[in-house]
């Protein structure tokens, strides 16, 4: 047994609040999960022995400012070692989106809340179960009918030396209206997070996602952002790595209503000694949905990467299109990628594909670009690079893209081959 | 400037090109037509360096240069450009940033200072705006999702700002509706001076309308078989290759006799 399990059990006795009920069955869960070793098949390849037995001191006070991205107008919620800082967040919102602390919320949020806690995220998640537990920071945002939130909500979740924290959101996005979120950790120092979110949206309605896992170096991350999807509801999300000590995410999406829609982009780099651990989960349980996930990352140095994504089709699910693909380029010959894509259809009327691959460079853009004159040694690079750019090519919003391209680009310039 | 003699060149063990001999001087425009599997497209990829296509004999210079001696990119940086007949996709990469790479590549050959980010997006603005391309589409990936028609009017941007000195321009007007063959006409013809070559592969004449040739060879079976002047494509939009296949024949007999 984990001794930090232990005091995550006991830690949660005296928590009592209105989550209670849902933070009780989780509880019983918890007391009987086994801690993760080699043979747990969900942590293969991602070892605990960091967290088994660790001990996380009170962080000293700090008053650490939240940079904002150039050129993005958000909405800003920030969490500095997993306490709510009002001082840095938003406080005027526009009309249609109403966000509240979990520990104000009022009692009409606590009923569709209460329902909605821990239901969209599976329970099988270890530390999900901890979070259920031991959140009482975080937020609930709720977006009115038809309303089209343009402005991003930005989650920043700030970690300093030997912080742990464990926070929550909870988003619903009502029918037929829009809202963009941002979830950001920050902090490479030795800490221990699970931040999770669960997505509720509802029919017609439309959820532009990104998570930006850049913690790097010692801190450790375990969270993960889940989505239920109705009748036609959207989903487009953007997921992007780097690796540190532990840097694990899980994300499953429920097609639970008829011709939704999800797309799902993901993007590591890592580098050193890096772990980056993506588990992904797509359930089909409607007909007509379409997923269309896309994982791509440049594994470097002596780094590993996990990959598991798992798309479940169930019987009803009829029509469905779904495709998986997970592409890697390994940048040295110590780099590690565990990568397993499974289908699992029940469904005879579906189109479903699915792939792995190591990639190598692609010959033909190579010639091509000497052709014009560009080294080889240059083109390679440009090509390495624009494998992962596509995919920030693609995420909707621009000046996220812009914040982001750089800090990619640097990495992977300082990365070797080997 | 380019100077072809008897090259014989293969791919994947399959000889294609079978003493092949050219000249082309300053200022002169060559077109090469022929049937399917003669060698055209073969010619250029030999000359650019691509990989899998072996020289067995012959040569070929640039302004003097051994061409067949260097690496793929030193071709290129000494003047040579071939656009391609199916310009290839490069998602991720954008097309500014490609051009701009390229650009620098070939100003730091001739010793040139390198352009700003600034001075280069005019340039490259004018230059899409001269084949008429909208400017997004230097944003976007190479090729990335271009029709046809774009793909070959960002391959003669391309020559338009990189000012090469022998242009092989392969099939570049295949698949292409008749104004965007006059854009990629005039952008040709554009760069048409007296200190600069073109070997214009195509199968029809249509593109020679436009593109007024000095000279007119057929390729057949990897060697040239004919040379005229302009009037040589017309004859064979008239009667097609298929005297091509009689000529040995005709050969036979006047031996025997």
């Amino acid at each position: 047994m984990s001794e930090w399990l232990n005091t995550v059990l006991s830690r949660a006795q005296s928590v009592d609040d209105w989550l209670s009920p849902k933070r009780e069955q989780s509880l019983a869960l918890l007391r009987d999960a086994k801690w993760p070793n080699r043979k747990t098949e969900a942590w293969k390849y991602t070892p605990l022995r960091a967290v088994e037995n660790a001990q996380f001191a009170a962080p000293a006070d700090v008053e650490a400012a939240v940079t904002a991205i150039a050129g993005l107008e958000s909405i800003d919620l920030v969490f500095i070692n997993g306490r709510f800082a009002a001082e840095q967040s938003t406080a005027n919102l526009p009309q249609g989106l109403h966000i509240t602390q979990l520990a104000d919320v009022s009692e009409a949020d606590k009923t569709w809340a209460l329902q909605a806690f821990a239901a969209i995220k599976p329970s099988r998640h270890l530390f999900g179960l901890v979070n259920d537990a031991l959140a009482t920071e975080g937020v609930i945002i709720d977006v009115a009918a038809s309303a089209k939130i343009t402005a991003p909500v930005r989650i920043v979740n700030q970690l300093s030396e030997n912080a742990e924290a464990h926070n929550r959101v909870l988003v619903r996005v009502a029918q037929q209206a829009s809202l963009t979120v941002v979830e950001q950790t920050i902090g490479d120092a030795y800490s221990f997070n699970t931040a999770f979110a669960e997505y509720d949206i509802a029919d017609d309605a439309s959820l532009e996602h990104y998570r930006f896992a850049l913690q790097t170096d010692k801190a450790m991350s375990v969270g993960g952002s889940h989505f239920q999807l109705a009748n036609r509801s959207q989903l487009n999300s953007t997921l992007v790595g780097f690796g540190s000590s532990l840097s694990r995410l899980d994300v499953d999406v429920t097609h639970g209503g008829e011709h939704a829609f999800a797309k799902l982009n993901a993007i590591y780099l890592l580098d050193g000694e890096e772990l980056f651990d993506l588990h992904s989960t797509i359930e089909h349980a409607q007909p007509h949905g379409t997923t269309e996930e896309n994982v791509r990352g440049i594994v470097g140095d002596s780094a590993t990467a996990v990959f598991n994504g798992r798309i479940h089709i169930h019987r009803d699910a009829q029509k469905t299109l779904a495709e998986l693909n997970n592409r890697n380029l390994l940048m040295s010959n110590k780099a590690v990628i565990n990568t397993k894509p499974e289908l699992e259809i029940y469904a005879d009327d579906v189109r479903c594909a699915h792939g792995a691959t190591i990639a190598e460079i692609d010959k033909k853009a190579l010639y091509y670009m000497q052709s014009r004159g560009v080294d080889r040694a240059q083109a390679q690079v440009m090509l390495n690079f624009g494998f992962i750019n596509e995919l920030v090519d693609q995420m909707p919003n621009a000046a996220l893209a812009e914040w982001l391209r750089p800090q990619l680009r640097q990495r992977f310039a300082k990365m070797e081959v080997n | 400037m380019l100077s072809i003699k008897n090259l014989h060149a293969s791919v994947e063990e399959k000889q294609i090109l079978k003493g092949l001999n050219l000249e082309v001087k300053p200022g002169e425009v060559h077109a090469i037509m022929g049937p399917n599997g003669a060698g055209k497209s073969t010619l250029g990829y030999v000359l650019s360096g691509r990989e899998g296509y072996s020289v067995q004999d012959g040569s070929a210079s640039l302004q003097g240069a051994d061409l067949l001696d260097m690496d793929i990119e030193e071709r290129a940086k000494a003047g040579l450009f071939l656009a391609f007949q199916y310009p290839v996709e490069i998602p991720g990469v954008s097309n500014l940033e490609f051009l701009k790479a390229a650009v620098d590549a070939q100003r730091e050959a001739r010793g040139e200072e390198a352009l700003s980010s600034a001075e280069f997006l005019k340039m490259a603005r004018e230059a899409s705006k001269q084949v008429n391309l909208p400017i997004e589409f230097l944003k976007r990936g190479v090729n990335e999702g271009f029709s046809g028609g774009e793909k070959k009017r960002n391959e003669i941007l391309q020559m338009l700002l990189l000012q090469p000195k022998l242009c092989i321009l392969d099939e570049s007007d295949s698949g292409l509706d008749i104004d965007a063959l006059q854009v990629v006409a005039k952008g040709v013809n554009s760069l048409r001076s007296p200190d600069r070559g073109f070997i214009v592969v195509t199968h029809y004449q249509r593109l020679l309308d436009y593109i007024k040739p000095d000279f007119v060879h057929v390729l057949s079976d990897g060697k040239i078989v004919k040379s005229g002047d302009a009037s040589l494509a017309l004859e064979l939009e008239e009667q097609g290759y298929a005297w091509l296949n009689k000529q040995p024949e005709d050969d036979a007999e006047g031996l025997q006799v």
